[in-house]
Parts: C-alpha cells; sequence; structure tokens
C-alpha cells in the first residue's frame, strides 16, 4: 500500500472526513478538509497553533457545525450535530481543558449524563462504582470512584477523562494536546495506556504539536497549516525535520543574527527566591541567579515548574515568602509592580490578553500601561497629559511598526501579533535596565516573531539585561546567551549557549543532575 | 438585666416561636428558590419582585373565586412567569442577570400597584375574605404537646409545605440524578455540555422553579398572614431571602437555618414592645447579621462556579 | 529593518480630531439605548390598551406632564417643565453614582440608603448650624451629604477588597439597615419634629438652595413658590462635569476603568485593586450622597420623611445610569427622560386617571432591552469608509466571538472604556 495517500479501503476507515469546511466571520478555520483515521490504529493530526486541528475535532465531536462537507464512522454517513450524537457513534474526545467539575467526585464526573439511578431518579453511586471498576481494570488504569477530583493531580484528572469516555462506549478516543499538562513520567504513563487502548480494539486521535511525541507514539499522521491538510506521512517513514517543514512551510530554524554578548556588571541578583503558586503549592524553591548587563539569559524547562511565578515575583505582582531580588545594589523584593517598574524594570508578561493589555482601551492607552502615574504622561500624578501621551503613541507605532488604523483604535481589534507588538514596544521603549519577557512570541505569527526576537537582541545590544523564559526550546537556544533550566522550581543548571537539545532535555525532565555545569 | 428577663419570658412562650417558625417558613420558600435557581449558574436576586407578584395574584384569584388553593396555584403560576422573563434575558439573550433581577423586582412595583390601582379604582383591594384564606392546620394527637404542639403543629398549612419542599429540594439536588445535572451545569456548563447535558433546558427549569416557589410564598403573605394586598407588601423579605441563601452557602437547610435566624428577628421585632428596645434596631439586626457573616468573621461563602456567567458553547 | 508603515495620508487622518467618527460611533452606541426606550413606549401602549386605557391619552398626558406639550387639562406648561427639571436634578446625581460605580466593574445597589444617610448628616447641619450665613452654611450642608453618602458606601467597598463580599448584597443591607435608622430617627425618635408624625424639622432657610424663581413673584400665571427648579440643577450639572472628568482625564479614572475593564490587566500595571476599589466606592457614595443633600436643601421639602425610604430615586438611578452607558453625558440624558417620565406619570394619574406606576414597568422594559444588548454593544467597531480594520489572527477571532467578555457595563459612548 502506498501511504502518500489514502487508499485503504473503506470499511477499514473508523472515521473518514471528506471535505470539511468551517467558515466564521473572517476566518477560514477548516478549507475543504479531507481527513481519515483507519480503525485501531494511533494517528497524529499535527499543525501549529491556529492550523485548525481542534476546530476540526470539535466538528467530529458534535461542538461545532461545519459549513460544508460529510463525516463517515465506520463506512456510514454520520450527522453528528451533537456531542451526544457522537458519544454514540462511539467517538470520546478529552480535551485540552479538561471538562472535569473540581467539586464532584470522580464517578459523578465519569457518569455525568449516563447516570445510573435506581428508584426513580435516584443517583446509584454503587452501581456506577462497580463499572467504572469494571474498566479501569481492564484497560490497566487505576481510579478511586470516590476521591474529589479537584484533588487529583493532573495526570491522573487526564485519566478520568479517559475513562469517562471509555465508560461511554467509545471506541474512537480524541485525545487534544494531552501532553501539554503533563509530565515526563506522567507522558509515558500515558503512552503506555494509550498502546494498552489500541490492543483492546481502540482507534486514538492524537492532537499535538509536539514532534518528538508524534514520532514515539503514532503509526500515521496528518499535517494542517492554516486550515488545509497539507500532507499525510506514515511515521515510520518520516522525520521531525520533514514533518516540521509541513507544518510550517519552510525550514524552521529561527536563527538570530547575533554578535557576542559584551556583558558587563551585574544587573539583576535573584537570591534564594522562594515563593507559592495561586494554590498555595510551592512554586519557587531557593532559586538564586544572576543576570549580566548586555546578556541574555534564557529560562528552559516545561511549563508549570515555577518559570510564571519567577517572573511575577521579579515584576512585582506575586510576594515571595523568601529571599531577595536585587537591581543592581537596591533591594526591590516585593516592592510592588509600580515600584518596580519604576526601577527600570520592564515586563513582557505571558498572558498579553489577560494581563498585558486592555483589550477595551485605545492602543495609545495601552501603550502607557503600567507608566500611568509617571510624570511624563501625568502632571503631579493626578490629570492625565493627553496630549504627550498621543505623541509617545505615535512615535511607538511607527518605530515598532504596529499596524492600526489610529492611535485611537481599539486594542482589540488588532491581530494578535500586533497586540504582542503593542506590548514589546511598551516596555521596550522605556529604556529598561533590566527586560522580563516571558514566553515573547506565544501565538504570533512567523514574521512578527522574527521581528520581536530581533528587538530582543537589541536591546541586550544596548545594555539591558534580558531574562527571557519560554517553552519553546528553539527560540531559548537561538537568543540565550546563557540558559537556566528550571524543573521543579529549581535552578537544576545554568548551560552555555551551544548547550545540545539533548541535554537540555534531560535536564528539563529532572536528569542529568551528575552532569551539571558549574554555575 | 430587665432586657434579660423580658427576652427570656420570650423565649419560652410558645407563641414567639410559632411566629418565629412562622416567619422562617415564609422567607425558606424563595430562599430554596434561590438556591435552586444559583446552583443550575443562573444569579437570582429577583425574589422579591417574584413574590410580590405572587402576593397580588392570589388576592386577585382569591377575591375571583373565593378558592384558597386555587388563588395559591395562580400564585405560583405568576411567579413562575416573571421568572420566565428573568430566565429568557438572561438565558437566551446572555444578559447580565443583577440587571435583570432589578428590572424585575422594579417591574413588579409597578406592575402590581398599577394592576391594584386599576382593579379597585384606586380603592386598594378588599381584604380577602375567610372563604379564600390559608388554613391553620393542628396536626391531631401531635398538636396537644405542650409548647411543642404549639410551636410544630400547629401552624399555617404553607409552613409544612414550605418543610416539604425543603425535603425534597435537598433530597432532589444531592441525591438524584436530576440533582447532579443542576449542580454539575451551575459548576461547569461546558463539562456538562461535553457530556451531553442540556444546560439550557435545565437552568430554565431551575429559574422557573424558583419564580414557582416565590410566588408560593406570595400566596402565603397575602392570603395566609396578612389576608391583604398593599403595595409593595413583601418590604424587602425577597432580599432577606437572599441573604439567607448566601448565609446558608447554597444548601437548602442552610438556607432554613438563615430563615430561622432572620424569622427569630422578625418575631422580635413583633414583640418589641414587649422589650424596651427601639423596634427600628430589632428590624436591623437581620441586615448586620448579614453583613458581619460576610465580613468573613464567620467563614466565607462561595457560590457554584459559574455562578452569573451566561453559557455560551463553542468557546474553542 | 522594518516594513514599510502606513502612508503618510492615513496617519494625518489620526492626527486631526475625528468629529466624523465620533458622531458616528455615538449614534452607533445611542443605537441601542434608544431602541430600549422606544420598545419601552410600544410595550406601554399595549399595556394601556390590555387593561382598558386610551394609550394616546395617555402618553398625551405624559407629553404634557413632562414637556408642557399638548397640555389639555389645563395646566401650565412651564409648571410642567419646572416638575421635570425638578425631578432630574437628583436623578442626575444618583445617575452619576451608578454609573461611576459601574466603570469599576462594581454595582452599587446601595445609592437609595447612601442617599438616605447623606440626607440625614446633611438634615443634621441644616437644623444645627442653621444660624449660619447660606454662603457657608450650604456648601457645608451638602459637604455633610457627601461625607454620609461616601462613609455608607464605603462600608460596602471595604468589605469587597479585604474579604472579596459581593456588593450587590452588602449595598442591599446596607440600604435596609439605612431605612431602619431612619425610621428610628423620624418615627417617634429624636429627629422627630413636635407635633408632626414620621417627619422631620426642616433645615432652616439658609441652608436651602436659592430658586430660580422668587416665590412672591408670578410666572406664567403661578404664584413662584410652586416651581422647584433651583441651583441644585446646576450642581448636578457640575457633578456630571467632574464625573467626566476624573473618568477620562486623570489618571485615577485610568486606572478605576483599568479595574473594571481586567483586574489582571490593571494588577500588572501596577494598580492596587483594592485600594481601588475603596477608593472608588467612596466617591460613587459620594454622588449618592450629594443626592441626599440637594433633596433636603433643595427639592419642595427640606425636612425628612420616613417614606424616603420608598423612594425611588437610587433605583431609578440605575436605570439611568445604564441608559445613559455609564457615560457623563449620557446619564444627563437619561435623566431628563426619566425625569420627564416621573413627571409626566403624576399627570397622567391626575388627568387620565391611570396609576403613574406604569412609569416603573417602563422602566423595566427598559433595563431588559439594554441587559439583553449589552454584549451586542462591544460589536459596534465597524469601520468607516476607506479605513480598514486588521482582521483578529484565526483561534483569537474563535476567542473573541465565542467568550463572551463581561465588560461592556464600563465600556462609554465609544464603546471604549
Amino acid at each position: 500500500m502506498t501511504e502518500q495517500g489514502q487508499t485503504a479501503g473503506a470499511d477499514q476507515l473508523a472515521i473518514d472526513m471528506r471535505a470539511i469546511t468551517k467558515v466564521w466571520p473572517g476566518v477560514v478555520a477548516n478549507d475543504h478538509v479531507n481527513f481519515s483515521v483507519r480503525k485501531g490504529e494511533i494517528h497524529a493530526l499535527v499543525g501549529e497553533n491556529g492550523a485548525g486541528k481542534t476546530t476540526l475535532m470539535n466538528i467530529l465531536y458534535g461542538l461545532i457545525k461545519p459549513t460544508s462537507g460529510e463525516i463517515a464512522i465506520n463506512g456510514k454517513i454520520a450527522q453528528i450535530h451533537s456531542p451526544r450524537d457522537a458519544i454514540g457513534l462511539g467517538i470520546g474526545m478529552v480535551h485540552q481543558h479538561f471538562m472535569l467539575i473540581p467539586v464532584m467526585t470522580v464517578g459523578e464526573n465519569i457518569t455525568l449524563g449516563y447516570e445510573p439511578v435506581t428508584r426513580g431518579d435516584f443517583y446509584d453511586k454503587a452501581s456506577a462504582r462497580q463499572k467504572i471498576e469494571e474498566l479501569t481494570h481492564r484497560y490497566g488504569l487505576t481510579l478511586d470512584p470516590d476521591a474529589r477530583t479537584g484533588d487529583l493531580p493532573v495526570g491522573l484528572q487526564q485519566r478520568v477523562e479517559i475513562v469517562k469516555t471509555l465508560y461511554r462506549g467509545a471506541d474512537i478516543l480524541i485525545l487534544d494536546e494531552p501532553t501539554a499538562v503533563l509530565r515526563p513520567q506522567e507522558t509515558d504513563e500515558l503512552f503506555g495506556v494509550l498502546r494498552g487502548l489500541v490492543q483492546g480494539g481502540k482507534t486514538i486521535i492524537f492532537i499535538t504539536h509536539k514532534l518528538r511525541e508524534v514520532m514515539a507514539i503514532s503509526d500515521r499522521i496528518t499535517v494542517m497549516r492554516r486550515g488545509h491538510v497539507v500532507g499525510h506521512l506514515v511515521t515510520s517513514e518520516t522525520n521531525e525535520q520533514e514533518i516540521a517543514r509541513m507544518m510550517v512551510g519552510r525550514d524552521v530554524l529561527l536563527r538570530v543574527e547575533k554578535t557576542e554578548a559584551k556583558t558587563g556588571s551585574v544587573a539583576l541578583k535573584v537570591d534564594h527566591l522562594v515563593a507559592e503558586s495561586d494554590r498555595g503549592v510551592p512554586a519557587l524553591r531557593d532559586v538564586s541567579f544572576e543576570v549580566r548587563q548586555g546578556e541574555i539569559l534564557g529560562v528552559a524547562g516545561v511549563e508549570g515548574n515555577g518559570q510564571s511565578e519567577l517572573v511575577e515575583v521579579l515584576a512585582g505582582t506575586r510576594s515571595a515568602t523568601s529571599g531577595r531580588v536585587l537591581l543592581g545594589d537596591r533591594d526591590i523584593t516585593n516592592l510592588g509592580a509600580r515600584s518596580i517598574r519604576g526601577a527600570g524594570v520592564s515586563h513582557i508578561p505571558e498572558d498579553r490578553r489577560g494581563a498585558g493589555l486592555v483589550l477595551n482601551y485605545s492602543v495609545a492607552d495601552n501603550l502607557v500601561l503600567g507608566r500611568q502615574r509617571s510624570e511624563r504622561f501625568t502632571w503631579r500624578g493626578i490629570v492625565l497629559r493627553l496630549r504627550a501621551i498621543l505623541n509617545w503613541a505615535k512615535r511607538l507605532i511607527q518605530a515598532f511598526d504596529i499596524r492600526t488604523p489610529s492611535p485611537e483604535a481599539a486594542a482589540r481589534t488588532l491581530s494578535g501579533g500586533n497586540q504582542q507588538k503593542i506590548i514589546i514596544a511598551r516596555e521596550m521603549s522605556s529604556e529598561p535596565r533590566v527586560l522580563l519577557a516571558a514566553q515573547p512570541t506565544r501565538g504570533v505569527d512567523i514574521g512578527a516573531i522574527e521581528f520581536i526576537h530581533r528587538r530582543i537582541v537589541e536591546q541586550r545590544d544596548a545594555g539591558a539585561a534580558v531574562l527571557l523564559v519560554s517553552a519553546e526550546l528553539d527560540e531559548i537556544r537561538s537568543l540565550a546567551d546563557r540558559i537556566a533550566v528550571m524543573y521543579e522550581g529549581q535552578i537544576v543548571s545554568i548551560e552555555p549557549s551551544g548547550t545540545s537539545e539533548e541535554r537540555l532535555g534531560l535536564l528539563m525532565t529532572g536528569g542529568g543532575r551528575e552532569e551539571r555545569a558549574a554555575g | 438585666m430587665d432586657l434579660i428577663g423580658q427576652l427570656l419570658h420570650l423565649f419560652v412562650s410558645g407563641d414567639f416561636w410559632q411566629l418565629a417558625l412562622r416567619n422562617a417558613a415564609l422567607l425558606s420558600l424563595p430562599a430554596l428558590g434561590g438556591v435552586i435557581c444559583e446552583r443550575s449558574g443562573v444569579v437570582n436576586i429577583a425574589m422579591e419582585g417574584m413574590m410580590l407578584t405572587g402576593a397580588f395574584f392570589a388576592v386577585v384569584a382569591a377575591q375571583a373565586w373565593h378558592n384558597a388553593f386555587l388563588a395559591v396555584l395562580v400564585a405560583a403560576i405568576a411567579g413562575g412567569l416573571m421568572a420566565l422573563i428573568h430566565a429568557v434575558v438572561s438565558i437566551r439573550f446572555h444578559a447580565d442577570q443583577i440587571i435583570s433581577g432589578i428590572a424585575i423586582n422594579i417591574g413588579a412595583i409597578g406592575l402590581t400597584t398599577f394592576l391594584n390601582a386599576k382593579i379597585s379604582n384606586f380603592q386598594g383591594l378588599p381584604q380577602v375574605d375567610l372563604s379564600a384564606r390559608l388554613p391553620q392546620v393542628n396536626v391531631p394527637l401531635l398538636s396537644n404537646i405542650p409548647f411543642f404542639g404549639e410551636v410544630f403543629f400547629q401552624q399555617n398549612i404553607m409552613v409544612y409545605v414550605a418543610i416539604a419542599a425543603l425535603v425534597l429540594g435537598n433530597i432532589m439536588l444531592f441525591r438524584t440524578r436530576l440533582g447532579l445535572r443542576v449542580r454539575a451545569v451551575g459548576e461547569h456548563p461546558q463539562a456538562a455540555d461535553t457530556a451531553g447535558v442540556n444546560v439550557y433546558r435545565l437552568r430554565y427549569g431551575a429559574v422557573i422553579v424558583s419564580g414557582l416557589l416565590s410566588g408560593l410564598s406570595g400566596a402565603f403573605l397575602s392570603i395566609g398572614i396578612a389576608y391583604i394586598f398593599n403595595d409593595n407588601m413583601t418590604g424587602g423579605r425577597g432580599y432577606i431571602a437572599l441573604a439567607a441563601m448566601i448565609f446558608g452557602k447554597w444548601t437548602p437547610w442552610g438556607a432554613f437555618g438563615a430563615c430561622v435566624i432572620f424569622g427569630l428577628g422578625d418575631a422580635l421585632g413583633a414583640s418589641s414592645g414587649a422589650l424596651s428596645v427601639p423596634l427600628y434596631f430589632l428590624q436591623m439586626a437581620p441586615y448586620i447579621l448579614v453583613l458581619i457573616v460576610l465580613a468573613g468573621l464567620v467563614g466565607r461563602s462561595t457560590p457554584p462556579a459559574a455562578d452569573g456567567v451566561p453559557y455560551t458553547p463553542e468557546a474553542e | 529593518m522594518t516594513a514599510p508603515t502606513a502612508p503618510p495620508q492615513q496617519r494625518e487622518d489620526a492626527v486631526r480630531p475625528d468629529i466624523a467618527g465620533w458622531v458616528r460611533r455615538a449614534a452607533k452606541a445611542m443605537a441601542v439605548p434608544i431602541g430600549s426606550v422606544i420598545f419601552a413606549f410600544l410595550v406601554g401602549g399595549v399595556i394601556f390598551a390590555i387593561s382598558g386605557s386610551d394609550p394616546v391619552l395617555a402618553y398625551q398626558a405624559m407629553a404634557c406632564g413632562g414637556f408642557g406639550l399638548f397640555c389639555f387639562g389645563g395646566e401650565t406648561p412651564a409648571l410642567q417643565v419646572a416638575n421635570t427639571i425638578f425631578f432630574l436634578t437628583p436623578l442626575i446625581a444618583a445617575g452619576l453614582s451608578v454609573a461611576f460605580a459601574f466603570r469599576a466593574g462594581l454595582f452599587n445597589i446601595g445609592v437609595q440608603g447612601q442617599l438616605i444617610v447623606g440626607a440625614i448628616l446633611a438634615t443634621i447641619v441644616g437644623i444645627r448650624l442653621g444660624n449660619w450665613p447660606g454662603i457657608v452654611l450650604i456648601p457645608l450642608v451638602l459637604l455633610a451629604g457627601i461625607i454620609g453618602g461616601a462613609v455608607w458606601a464605603g462600608i460596602a467597598g471595604v468589605l469587597k477588597a479585604m474579604t472579596g463580599a459581593h456588593e450587590v448584597v452588602t449595598t442591599i443591607m446596607l440600604n435596609y439597615v439605612a431605612y431602619n435608622l431612619l425610621k428610628f430617627l423620624v418615627v417617634n425618635g429624636p429627629m422627630q419634629a413636635p407635633n408632626s408624625s414620621a417627619i422631620s424639622l426642616p433645615v432652616s432657610q439658609n441652608a436651602q438652595l436659592p430658586t430660580f424663581i422668587p416665590a412672591n413673584s408670578t410666572f406664567f400665571g403661578q404664584p413662584g413658590g410652586v416651581y422647584h427648579v433651583d441651583w441644585g440643577l446646576l450642581i448636578a450639572l457640575a457633578g456630571a462635569v467632574l464625573f467626566f472628568f476624573i473618568m477620562r482625564r486623570t489618571a485615577l479614572g485610568y486606572e478605576i476603568r483599568a479595574v473594571g475593564q481586567s483586574q489582571r490587566a490593571a494588577r500588572y500595571a501596577g494598580v492596587s485593586v483594592r485600594r481601588t476599589i475603596i477608593v472608588t466606592m467612596l466617591i460613587s457614595g459620594a454622588f449618592a450622597g450629594l443626592t441626599g443633600a440637594l433633596m433636603i436643601s433643595g427639592g419642595s421639602l427640606h425636612y425628612l420623611y420616613s417614606d424616603l425610604a420608598n423612594d425611588s430615586t437610587g433605583f431609578d438611578g440605575i436605570a439611568v445610569a445604564l441608559l445613559g452607558l455609564n457615560s457623563a453625558i449620557g446619564v444627563v440624558l437619561a435623566s431628563i427622560l426619566f425625569g420627564a417620565l416621573h413627571a409626566g406619570g403624576s399627570v397622567m394619574q391626575s388627568d387620565a386617571h391611570i396609576s403613574g406606576r406604569i412609569v416603573q414597568i417602563l422602566q423595566a422594559v427598559i433595563l431588559f432591552s439594554l441587559a439583553a444588548n449589552f454584549l451586542r454593544t462591544l460589536k459596534l467597531r465597524l469601520p468607516g469608509p476607506g479605513r480598514k480594520v486588521a482582521e483578529p489572527s484565526g483561534e483569537e477571532a474563535v476567542q473573541d466571538e465565542f467568550q463572551a467578555e463581561v465588560s461592556s457595563a464600563a465600556t462609554d459612548i465609544d464603546g471604549k472604556a
């Protein structure tokens, strides 16, 4: 059988989606997509953010109606108008953001919508427990039906989601970015579970943009880009480079031109910092490092190992429970965001829509966010200097090429890349001594990414100390002069710029301690 | 010291506690309605308006048909219809639920006063005659027990209805499949939707039930206690029921406990002649109590997670 | 290095003040409130018809009472206009109070209670210092009212900031505490006037705001004392100007609006959300207290009365704020409408023999339509001719479309925050 096309017989296809198109006002999320999955295989659906993979699967699961196209399940045309229809056809979906109710028990979450009842409408807890135990034994999972779902670790919560689909008789499971929230051991456990499910006769669709996992677990691959299918591959006959090229449309080597760093004195010193996450769990356990003027210190690590909290503490939006942060000689620990900003620390937040911008404010108003009380924009900290703000805005719009019809347009009308540029422009133009950049190019298109990278290097060359936190290893390796790896709230090592991906990956997952490079 | 003596006299009188329980029952119907409604994720501050509407239409129906039970039915339906407006505006049109609630309260005053003037030609509706009043029920045998008999077993029929509603409501919410789904919808409507539960239908149902219960309470007030309709006669009781619901942490019996406290306050107010404390300070007490509780001095109160957020599917 | 920017011509457009654009956006923003009002009048007409009254007659009576038009019962048009002004003056202040809090994302339902506390303090000052000259006394009376309202609202603000207690519940509770406080003082209580029932002594003449039409003159055939148009109107309008200034021209207003839009962004910007909530409630309460002071120092009664607890000004303020899209100018316009409705309602009652309470029904319908339309006002971002609005990218467009942002209450007539 040739594998660059779809020649399998129709009856071997668990799922056959033909010419699926979904149009929303102003945007075509899926454009005549053909997607098919064979029974008993693990099929990876791959693409960048915004490629349309989740939309396609939401259509399959009945959450969204396609504008046109048809779907055949096990050879028969199917009308899927709601999740209930999809469930009836044996399709189950595990979403990226769990659809679990934290205050309810595992059993209640699993059986929701298909609850066993006795004596009228009374919820039959015993029967639910029995059925769940049957399933968990059969597929080699373990779950306590009476545990409070919100108390479980993420990996187990995901298992609840999986058992939920099995409980409803799913033969086809769709997993949307399942490993985004898992630690490496949990990912391995998940893969074990998936293999067990396939052995038990299930079919699995796996949405991801992590190529390493695609190579590890899948049988076949469909690549999407901007709403189109751009290729079908057989895993055993391809490699990460080829997949990546299909995903992005060109070779993905984000190498920014940069000269050697000319470092100066220590600009930012972090000393035994300890802090908690929102849930009260320790997020930073004794973090210490330095960043010098004129260098970029990259912070690599799987999301959720304390990087977010580190940036928040440095920026002043989270309190440290102990430890110190020094800006030059000055102790700025827990001083509050306004003072820290005033001292010369700029912050590009990882959540641009939630924290970095007020979407209903104009572009101009957003360009002074955080500095609204400074003497430059406000008379005696009371009355706004509107003309000064407008002139400032016009300068920045031009310098940073922010595409907007006017400075008064509301920020929410701009594209994601331009919204990010507002933040970049604002934070960089204050000539910071320290620049904290957290996921600066997340969700931004390629053109803007290059622009932003160049600006970060510019800041470095102008003498700023840059702390770059990113979940994209490529970005770190291309920009950073030194790389700090965070794992479980600590810096496990600080590596030099050319360090290999393998070594970094190892450190990021908690290994390699014996060979840790010195400070 | 004198005050303590007076209070003790009250506290050992069956009359006083009978009154307190009656007041509590009056409040607990809309409070239960509020619990159910908010558990499904719809904020309801319109109990006041729904109660007032029920009170008015109960009197009108009582006057027309001289039958208390028909009047109660009419009142419940009236409350349910007001609730339906709130439901449609909030669920279908994603309106802000607090504003909608306020609109219902304002509209109810306007509607009932307007119709009252219209029907009675600005004279005010006459008193409800005996045949149309909700009767007191004395449970045989049990009502003869000293003290407890008077308090628990010689009450207006609506008190027993209220208690029954509480029992049923509690069972429904926490032991049945329906209740499980209602609570799921209030905590995480998207999870419920993807699990195949009809979010909209459950919310509509919950809101309408809260209207039915508030309407019942209004009927209790107008044809079971006051035997007349006066403009704006609910006088803020709907808001007290709202406070009771929050106090009781969105559970039926918790809300009832709060209603008992408020009912006590009301009874104290009615007996203020027997106490040398100004009436109005007593009447203030329940509200101040709520403030103290809300200030966290008695523990935090968290509503269902998705309370007040209109559900829009396809959020991915 | 950078791609070429927009051609110079387009940037010049951005420099000139865009009056045409403003008018267009304002018209779009007003479409919803105006539509709500028209809808409400239609519903009112239906209610009139169903209940056997003549809609035309009813609305004619309302127009007469509101604006002095089409009067048929022998009323003096000038007097009707004066009545409208009488009603709308406290409404402006009440509406500003509610609108100010809304901009920060706070529901101040307690305006009536704050108004009452303000009125109580104003009355006390107006009686106790009754001998002082008006030029000093009147500002003191107003100040007393402002402080009273600010403190009352401040309680709710502190509770919310420190414990997260929802301001809807706390302000409602505080309302009822205020009602009972008023009754305690005035119903056989320490402030009850001798030989009277449930009212207080009036404040002294010096504490009363001067009226525009002197009492002992004749104006349009009516004795001057019948017209209750006083300087309170100007004070209320000054309040509206102050509102605008604070909201749009000060750093505080910038921060308040930011908190109302996104607390996370506000925190990121170094704003103390707690402090802002408290300050907002204090200012909102100040406007409410001013309302109470205006009702004592101005208006017609000049004394406290127990039925003030049933007065509807505080709740009317909510409708006025929402109808006015929480902006200063909008509140003024909406107050004119509601003032006219009030005045019209009483003429309707006396001439057309229809209960004036229909006004409340209209109000409710307006509120419903506004509440239901809120999310749609967010979408009034249509590009003008010759301008292209950048298209948000794929997944974010999806998110924009389908995630309801409840920031609509804090946007003004431009659709901006």
